[in-house]
């Protein structure tokens, strides 16, 4: 074909492209290609993210009932949710929640990645039971959480009183609300630790072992090793898995709605189970997206500082 | 390029619209859009049974009514979320379980069936009031009421005698002195306190059989703050620290019942399901299980028994034929058979219905149809409305018990839940 154009120039007749020939002329454009390749991508974050974003944005400015579309009333939800005494709960509970757990997954998650990253017998699978946890439904897995801390059928409670370790009849996991806030933490850390123990796994197999090596020449003990060359090197992989957990953890809906549904007394309430109580089974629809927007802004600049940070490392 | 050129496009259009002038002509579908689908969301009953003789009865229509029937099934406490979508997006089923205040809630998203609950009610001798109530909204009848569910005192006869006593409690002031005694004897009573729709059920009833209320007849007045509310608390503290366990703070819907079938439990205020269950199951416990009627107080006996009713939506392209499948099942050979699947846990809201035998013939369930005559819908004596809803689907008095179960002061307490109402009811005043 090329050797036929270049024949037809060489005789000195002038090609008149076709309509076909015009259309890829214009399509192999780099500016339109390109576009056309994010394309879909563009149209199914438009229509699965940004459309319902949008619409969250204009449910919580306005009076919107399931069923019977609202006014727009400016700040007015905002305004009467934090005048609601169960919504401050749900800030402090959130917080708490947040914030234990994710201390204890970055704290057990560095450790498990450390005892993962040695050469043991069956590493492989060991390495692949570790991730089950994250891989099973979450609401399946809580429900067995669920039975674990039943008032009644606790094994949990059983077992301890059996050992000596508890006296019956031992805690009441979901009914009394440290327990219950406990409860909720460790199926939480339960289930986020594979995560975070994987991806702090992958971060340490790329640690090159000269600095190690290196280390061991100027006679530094395994803990300053850590110290000193892990952890520093770790920093940015730890950086993304945090700000990743810190929004899943702060978002997290499942074990809350299995194991207590917010309560004792809404002691376990977090913004995504606050929000679908009021928003989804009261039918509150501008109350319910003013519940879950709310952390947007602060976690938006959480997002905005730890990726800044990641950028300058 | 192949493809449809000018020509062969008109011919198929061509084709296509003398079809569609034949099916005109003949005044019919074409065949295969022929056959209508019904379709029915309902609830995962708790006798499993009923729902599989309703799905027998929805085919038998069927094919009376040449359409086809689908019952879907699901979680009770999922409902309310699908409901919801379905009224959002008004699209989904044609018909659904309605509970609660879904009436008032989709008031103008509801098929008016005034026409078919009147027929209903001549026929069978009349809807006993509270089951009306659930239904009847300003602009007519926005439902028809399908069952309720009675919500009795279920005792352990054995442990109630072990203590020494021959009588179930018949006011929750004796329930309380029983309850000291088995708690001692390690069978303690248990009532919810926790977010689960069984802790309100049994709250209204008690607080009504104190004279107590949540909001006034206007349904714009919070009336929780008060002495007999105050009363009501006390009472709840005194049973919790001397005749329940700290567990009932964590129970769901299912924690009672789970709690009187072990043999721990002596007592629970609940529909007729553990003795069901415990029969089913084939239990020993089945014979010590008993039931009495709902406690009263100083106001009198009330109850707050689940009224469940059939909602058509208006979107739906088969009103008449919805209609039609109700009247159906309201048929008194189809309604009988399904009492009889349900184990009597199917109450009728219609008074010559409830003339079903199950009923006086086994002394474990005689008692159940009176609970009939001093049920009210939640809320009562303000009409049930969504605000109503509200404080139950933000378990308020819950947690208002919880709350002084746990130390708060009372009066502290009933601020709160007075706080709480007031929000409820605000926000049902701005609903347009």
């Amino acid at each position: 074909m090329a050797v036929g154009q270049r024949a037809i120039e060489a005789a000195g007749l002038r090609h008149v492209p076709g309509r076909l020939e015009r259309l890829r002329q214009w399509w192999e454009q780099e500016d339109v290609f390109g576009y056309g390749l994010i394309l879909p991508a563009l149209v199914l974050l438009t229509c699965l993210v940004a459309y319902p974003f949008g619409m969250a944005i204009y449910f919580s400015l306005s009076d919107y009932w399931v069923g019977s579309p609202g006014q727009f009333v400016g700040l007015a939800n905002y305004r009467e949710i934090l005048g609601n005494e169960t919504f401050r709960q749900t800030v402090q509970n959130s917080f708490v929640f947040t914030g234990i757990a994710l201390t204890l997954k970055t704290v057990l998650g560095v450790w498990l990645a450390v005892l993962l990253a040695r050469d043991v017998r069956f590493k492989r699978v060991l390495r692949g039971a570790v991730l089950l946890p994250w891989v099973i439904p979450t609401a399946l897995s809580t429900l067995g959480w669920w039975w674990m801390f039943d008032s009644l059928y606790s094994v949990v409670n059983w077992t301890a009183i059996r050992l000596g370790l508890m006296s019956a009849p031992g805690p009441n996991w979901l009914g009394q609300s440290s327990y219950a806030m406990a409860a909720v933490i460790v199926v939480n850390i339960w289930r986020g630790l594979p995560f975070f123990a994987i991806t702090v796994l992958a971060g340490l197999m790329s640690i090159p072992r000269e600095f190690y090596e290196a280390a061991e020449v100027d006679g530094a003990s395994s803990r300053q090793r850590f110290w000193h060359v892990t952890l520093p090197l770790l920093k940015p992989v730890l950086a993304v898995v945090i700000l990743f957990s810190t929004i899943f953890t702060f978002s997290d809906f499942n074990i809350v709605q299995v194991l207590t549904r917010g309560g004792p007394v809404n002691t376990t309430h977090l913004f995504a189970t606050l929000a679908y109580q009021i928003g989804l089974q009261g039918g509150n629809l501008g109350q319910g997206a003013a519940i879950s927007l709310f952390l947007f802004p602060m976690l938006a600049m959480v997002v905005f500082l730890q990726l800044r940070y990641i950028r300058k490392d | 390029m192949t493809g449809t050129t000018r020509r062969e496009f008109l011919k198929a259009s061509a084709a296509a619209s003398t079809g569609l002038a034949t099916s005109l002509a003949l005044g019919r579908a074409p065949a295969f859009a022929q056959k209508r689908e019904l379709t029915f969301l309902s609830w995962n009953h708790f006798v499993p049974a009923s729902d599989d003789e309703l799905r027998r009865q929805a085919e038998v229509f069927a094919k009376q009514a040449n359409c086809s029937v689908r019952v879907d099934t699901m979680a009770h406490l999922q409902m309310p979320a699908k409901v919801a979508a379905e009224a959002q997006s008004q699209s989904g089923h044609d018909m659904y379980r309605s509970a609660g205040a879904d009436p008032f809630l989709y008031e103008h998203l509801h098929a008016n069936l005034d026409d078919l609950v009147d027929k209903l009610g001549k026929q069978y001798g009349g809807w006993y009031p509270f089951a009306a109530e659930m239904n009847q909204t300003k602009s007519g009848w926005k439902g028809v009421p399908w069952f309720w569910v009675s919500f009795p005192g279920n005792y352990n006869q054995a442990h109630f005698k072990k203590a020494g006593f021959e009588n179930p409690p018949k006011t929750w002031a004796e329930l309380l002195s029983m309850g000291k005694v088995l708690k001692k004897q390690g069978n303690p009573v248990g009532i919810p306190i926790s977010h689960c729709s069984d802790a309100h059920s049994t709250y209204w009833s008690v607080a009504w059989s104190f004279g107590a209320r949540v909001i006034e007849a206007d349904g714009k007045t919070p009336a929780i703050n008060s002495d007999k509310t105050a009363q009501v608390l006390d009472w709840y503290k005194e049973l919790y620290a001397e005749a329940m366990e700290p567990e009932v703070l964590s129970w769901d819907d299912a924690g009672n019942n789970r709690f009187l079938l072990s043999g721990k439990g002596s007592w629970i205020h609940n529909p007729v399901s553990p003795y069901n269950a415990a029969l089913k199951e084939k239990m020993p416990i089945a014979d010590d299980i008993n039931h009495h009627n709902s406690p009263a107080g100083p106001a009198g006996a009330h109850s707050a028994p689940p009224i469940l009713g059939i909602a058509v939506w208006k979107f739906s392209k088969n009103v008449e034929l919805a209609k039609e499948f109700i009247q159906f099942l309201f048929k008194k050979e189809n309604y009988d058979a399904w009492i009889v699947a349900s184990n009597a846990f199917n109450h009728p809201p219609l008074r010559h219905l409830a003339d079903h035998p199950i009923w006086a013939r086994n002394p474990k369930f005689a008692m159940l149809p009176k609970e009939a005559e001093f049920g009210h819908p939640r809320g009562w004596p303000a009409k049930p409305s969504d605000a109503v809803q509200r404080i139950d689907d933000n378990y308020v008095m819950a947690d208002m018990v919880a709350k002084v179960v746990n130390g708060m002061p009372p009066k502290r307490a009933m601020e709160w839940a007075q706080d709480q109402v007031a929000r409820a009811i605000k926000g049902q005043l701005k609903v347009g």
